[in-house]
């Protein structure tokens, strides 16, 4: 055939994979694949072709094959980059460009595609080889800054030695002083020249290049190398220069960025500075600076107000002036000049939290008219009571002080609705702050009296709000948190999908939602809504691993250095991030209530689970959101609102790991020789100190008392009892467990039945007698299980019966579904004795004899929890459970609020808890059932 | 007042904020990667003194020729900022590095006929309508404010660049192209 005909008939090969039909893609390539079956390109497509159609196995061995004939076809090279990409083979993508490079030094494009295979591998050391060859050979100058970035790349990375550190940027300063045309001839280039600078401490040639007139110029519009030459400046110490260049810029560029503000500031009374006449008659000169913005200013800007607060604050603090009547003077005219403004609240916040000497300013905040009539007014009361609200003293927070505020808030939030009649409904309401302020209070109330009256009067104020202010988050944000207090998840849910959180959001706010969300999930039922909220929110971190890379090829090829570190450390926030981890944990525990618990699950999510484990985790939840309007002195609407009172942080996240890779490395047959023949794909990197520590196995078992304060009592005593569970039947399951080699046997089996290919590397044949699992040594003499196990469901049903009548909905969810994990992990760690002929065999039948007795008990005391769970949610179905809090709802907002509103509102959180109590009810008893033998 | 800063491809994680409001719309990370890796410098966030993100502007610059211009893609403030001359002084910023590190002709940006108030801002900066968009926003239909909701004016400044004004014309709210011709 010809070149032309076979090209012909490729083409709708490509057209297939383009628009998604994988399926006629591989049977193109199978039809072109029998008249040329040596045809590189068509292998290499219908590998790709296979990997889409997550046909891994049978795509591997395509993709060996073409590996292996070391191709240099632009064709196929693109074709098997995305093949490798798919299988995360990142280090063979690398492999395969420079085999195709070294073939065809002088194809630049090849050069690329090595330099940029290594970039997405992290190889900085190979790219900056690379790019130095390139830069040889091709003389563009494009290709010494690529291979200077790689060696600043390749010092930052924490897998470099910190001897080597200091050497690399030594290195990277050499190549780019010896660049031919200088560094400033591009604000990109200027900025990484700038960064080595800095890291070397080399402050003299900085300044020569900072001080010159186009290293002004530079500075002068572009914020990147701005930011590097003031931390340079900032590092040498040279505070006073860099108040001088902001005074000027102050007063005759009229520049009001506070940065400048702050190098005042900074020069005038840094951290640690010392009193005396010196620095008095410093601070003089900036306050008469900043009064001179003041006056120019007027109302205009708040940055030379600000300044003065800022410079009599530090004063105060250092002990500069120990008369606080400047600093209240100051306050006062912000006050007055932007009292009604939205952000004072925010700009004051971290000057007025102590009332201590500020008690002038306190009165001005008390006489502020609580009467207005227009939107001005009523900011400038808003912030009053923010500010008053965040500088109460402890003796001021009590029962009937908070229940006055909340009249008062309430009282002029009703009255200043009016005020935003006019709006377009997609705006805010004016009085949404004082809703807010009212809900913080309500929850005061909350923590002060342990009376849920209080959080449902919160819950229907903050109801009737958001249909006053459709778009008003803040009020959503509140309701999700008391929703889950309440045990009503299908409320919070519903806020939740209102806020239409997406993309990169999924990272920072699923929290909300998912934070614990195995409490609430009815999985077990069948009902997969939560789970299926942590798969949706999953998305993002498959979106960074696709597509961030690409970004930071782009940014190399249009030289946009200063980008290129930025993208990395987002791209390795997200792929660490805390909030994805906890996410898996929580979607974990509520798989195994609706699988089947076999050694499917067991082993993928084994896999993963310890991939996790050696992760440095970065926390990205935004808790900053909040509409915090508590006093400083009390713990934040954060802190109060977090179910349980206990936030899952990394120790929360570690111990959770802990506890099921034990439960599964015990349950599964693969062990560390097993998988790593097994597992397709480049290992995650090791850092520096990954090195040095102690194996797995020790890992798993350390105490760490630390961890273990993240977690509730209940989880604490759930994490006791497996500990003491695995400690137990680890012999068992070691001496059980089929040899490496038996399982390597039976996977390669499986795998050639499935692809028609055995699994390269592995030795199939027959293994003498092991088969038979016929063992040398004897089985591990039998203990009976230790008291912790036996007792422990007894004891959490006693611990359920107790909090029945006293505790919240969710705390007895809580209760309930740790019984229940606890059951299924007992269910797990026993998977393997089931299969009587593995007892005999193992002359286990003493050991399983005494499985009877812990799972009976599990099983009754499941049951019973179940069928107590069903009995409340029956109670949530009455009129006599909402009728206290319609009343008291009712009291508090008639006539503003309907009675109706408050009636429908409390049937609602009712409605929900009826159902998720009756849903995790059922729930466990189907698991006690399916599980019951 | 603010700290005028680059916008980095960390402060993703803290834009929540500003982007829950209802305007502002959440792209995939692809999106701002996109702007950061070309035109970082037209990418910039105002921040609080106490460290919160304020508002941010998205901007590019394309076209050939005298057509050579920078592009506002997104410029929002988080609603508690607003009427503080915050957008007025990102436009401001933009508008230099626009004319000075770009040598842009003109700078130009798409809004809601029916979003008045924004018009208004954009004429006190020195924009002037160019041209009417029929159904630019045509995504969300014909809302409340019939065809002053779907249809965008293209607005344009002239910069330094573009001495004799060839940018701008009069009268442009009465021409009228459709969103094809323009995208």
């Amino acid at each position: 055939m010809s070149a032309g005909a076979l090209e012909r008939q490729i083409r709708p090969i490509y057209d297939a994979l383009d628009t998604g039909s994988n399926k006629s893609a591989i049977v193109a390539c199978n039809k072109l694949l029998k008249k040329n079956p040596k045809n590189e390109l068509i292998k290499a497509l219908k590998a790709l072709a296979l990997v889409r159609s997550q046909k891994v196995e049978e795509s591997l061995v395509l993709c060996d094959e073409v590996l292996e004939s070391k191709p240099t076809n632009e064709g196929v090279l693109t074709a098997m980059m995305h093949v490798l990409r798919g299988l995360g083979r990142h280090n063979d993508l690398v492999t395969m460009f420079e085999e195709a490079f070294k073939k065809q030094p002088s194809n630049e494009d090849l050069g690329i595609q090595t330099f940029l295979a290594n970039v997405r591998a992290g190889n900085w050391k190979s790219a900056h080889l690379t790019a130095t060859r390139m830069y040889k050979q091709f003389q563009e100058e494009r290709y010494l800054y690529w291979s200077i970035i790689s060696a600043v790349l390749q010092a930052r990375d924490p897998t470099t030695p910190d001897n080597m550190r200091s050497i690399l940027f030594k290195l990277a300063h050499r190549l780019i002083t010896g660049s031919p045309t200088p560094s400033y001839v591009n604000a990109e280039r200027f900025h990484l020249h700038l960064s080595i600078l800095r890291e070397l401490e080399l402050w003299e040639e900085a300044d020569k290049l900072l001080d010159s007139d186009v290293g002004k110029n530079i500075c002068s519009t572009s914020l990147v190398c701005n930011e590097v030459r003031r931390e340079i400046w900032h590092r040498q110490g040279r505070r006073q220069q860099e108040a001088e260049r902001a005074e000027k810029l102050i007063v005759e560029k009229k520049d009001r960025n506070w940065l400048e503000f702050l190098a005042i500031l900074d020069a005038t009374l840094p951290a640690g500075a010392s009193t005396g006449a010196e620095v008095e008659a410093q601070v003089s000169r900036a306050r008469e600076l900043f009064e001179n913005v003041v006056k120019e200013d007027g109302a205009k800007d708040r940055s030379g107000h600000l300044a003065l607060v800022d410079l009599e604050h530090r004063a105060r603090t250092h002990g500069v002036t120990t008369d606080s009547a400047r600093l209240t003077t100051s306050l006062k005219k912000y006050f007055e000049h932007f009292g009604s403004k939205a952000c004072c609240f925010e700009d004051l916040k971290a000057y007025t939290g102590d009332r201590n000497g500020l008690e002038d300013f306190i009165t001005v905040l008390d006489s502020v008219p609580d009467t207005f009539t227009n939107s001005a007014q009523l900011l400038t009361l808003i912030n009053s009571y923010k500010l008053l609200r965040l500088s109460l003293p402890e003796s001021e927070i009590t029962f009937e002080s908070e229940l006055k505020r909340v009249a008062n808030y309430t009282k002029h939030y009703f009255e200043a609705l009016p005020l935003g009649d006019d709006l377009p409904a997609t705006e805010l309401q004016p009085a949404d702050d004082l809703m807010l302020l009212a809900g913080n209070a309500y929850i005061s109330l909350w923590k002060l009296t342990n009376d849920e009256t209080h959080i449902f009067n919160a819950v229907h104020l903050l109801e009737f709000g958001v249909t006053k202010s459709k778009h008003c988050f803040l009020a959503r944000l509140i309701l999700i948190r008391i929703y889950r207090l309440l045990g009503s998840p299908s409320s919070a849910l519903e806020h939740y999908r209102i806020m239409q959180i997406k993309q990169v959001q999924h990272d920072t706010l699923s929290h909300l939602l998912l934070s614990r969300a195995s409490t609430f999930s009815l999985a077990s039922t069948g009902d997969l809504t939560l789970s299926s909220e942590c798969q949706e929110a999953t998305q993002i971190y498959l979106s960074n691993s696709q597509e961030t890379g690409e970004f930071v090829s782009r940014a190399f090829n249009v030289e946009k250095y200063s980008q290129i570190p930025e993208f990395l450390l987002f791209e390795d926030w997200l792929d660490n991030s805390l909030q994805r981890d906890l996410m898996k944990i929580e979607h974990l525990r509520m798989r195994l209530t609706h699988e089947p618990i076999n050694s499917d699950i067991i082993d993928m999510e084994l896999i993963e689970l310890k991939f996790i484990f050696d992760r440095n985790h970065y926390d990205n939840r935004d808790f900053a959101i909040f509409p915090d309007y508590q006093p400083k002195i009390q713990p934040s609407l954060h802190e109060q609102t977090t179910l349980f009172g206990k936030s899952e942080g990394t120790g929360w996240l570690m111990t959770f790991l802990k506890l099921y890779i034990r439960a599964f490395q015990q349950a599964s047959d693969l062990d560390d020789t097993v998988e790593e023949k097994l597992l397709i794909g480049d290992r995650p990197k090791q850092t520096a100190n990954q090195g040095k520590r102690a194996p797995l196995k020790e890992r798993l078992l350390e105490k760490n008392e630390e961890h273990l304060t993240e977690l509730t009592a209940d989880e604490k005593k759930l994490f006791e009892y497996a500990t003491c569970l695995a400690d137990w039947l680890e012999p068992y399951h070691d001496y059980t467990r089929p040899p490496p080699a038996v399982v390597l046997a039976e996977a390669a089996r499986q795998t050639e039945l499935k692809t028609g290919h055995p699994l390269k590397g592995i030795d199939t044949s027959p293994l003498n007698g092991l088969n038979g699992h016929k063992k040398d040594e004897e089985p591990p003499a039998i203990q009976d299980p230790p008291e912790l196990l036996t007792t422990f469901f007894a004891d959490i049903q006693e611990r359920f019966k107790d909090a029945l009548g006293r505790a919240s909905v969710t705390e007895l969810l809580h209760i309930a579904t740790l019984a229940q994990e606890a059951f299924l992990l007992f269910v797990t760690e026993t998977v393997r004795f089931k299969v009587s002929s593995v007892v005999k065999l193992n002359k286990l039948g003493a050991l399983v004899a005494s499985f009877k007795d812990v799972r009976a008990a599990g099983v009754s005391a499941l049951k019973e929890i179940s069928s107590e769970l069903v009995k409340q949610s029956e109670y949530y179905g009455t009129t006599e459970s909402r009728q206290s809090f319609v009343d008291s709802g009712s009291k508090a907002f008639e006539p503003k609020i309907d009675h109706d509103v408050v009636f429908t509102q409390t049937k609602k959180i009712n409605d929900s808890r009826r159902k998720v109590l009756e849903g995790v009810g059922k729930g466990i008893a189907r698991l006690a059932t399916t599980y019951a033998t | 007042m603010s700290i005028t800063r680059p916008f980095k491809a960390t402060d993703m994680f803290k834009f929540n904020n500003i982007n829950l409001d209802v305007w502002t719309e959440t792209y995939g990370i692809g999106f701002y990667l996109s702007y950061l890796s070309r035109w970082p410098d037209m990418c910039v966030v105002e921040e609080s003194p106490s460290g919160q993100l304020m508002g941010y502007v998205i901007a590019k610059s394309e076209g050939s020729g005298t057509d050579w211009h920078g592009h506002i893609t997104a410029l929002t403030i988080s609603p508690p900022y607003r009427r503080l001359s915050l957008a007025s002084r990102l436009c401001s910023f933009l508008a230099l590095i626009s004319s000075s590190t770009y040598k842009n002709f003109y700078i130009d940006l798409y809004v809601r006929c029916a979003n008045t108030i924004a018009i208004g801002f954009y004429e006190r900066e020195g924009y002037s309508v160019y041209r009417r968009v029929r159904e630019y926003y045509g995504s969300l239909g014909v809302g409340r404010g019939g065809r002053d909701e779907e249809d965008a004016f293209d607005m344009r400044m002239p910069l330094q660049r573009d001495r004799e004004r060839r940018s701008v014309r009069p009268g442009g709210r009465d021409i009228v192209v459709s969103a094809e011709e323009v995208s």
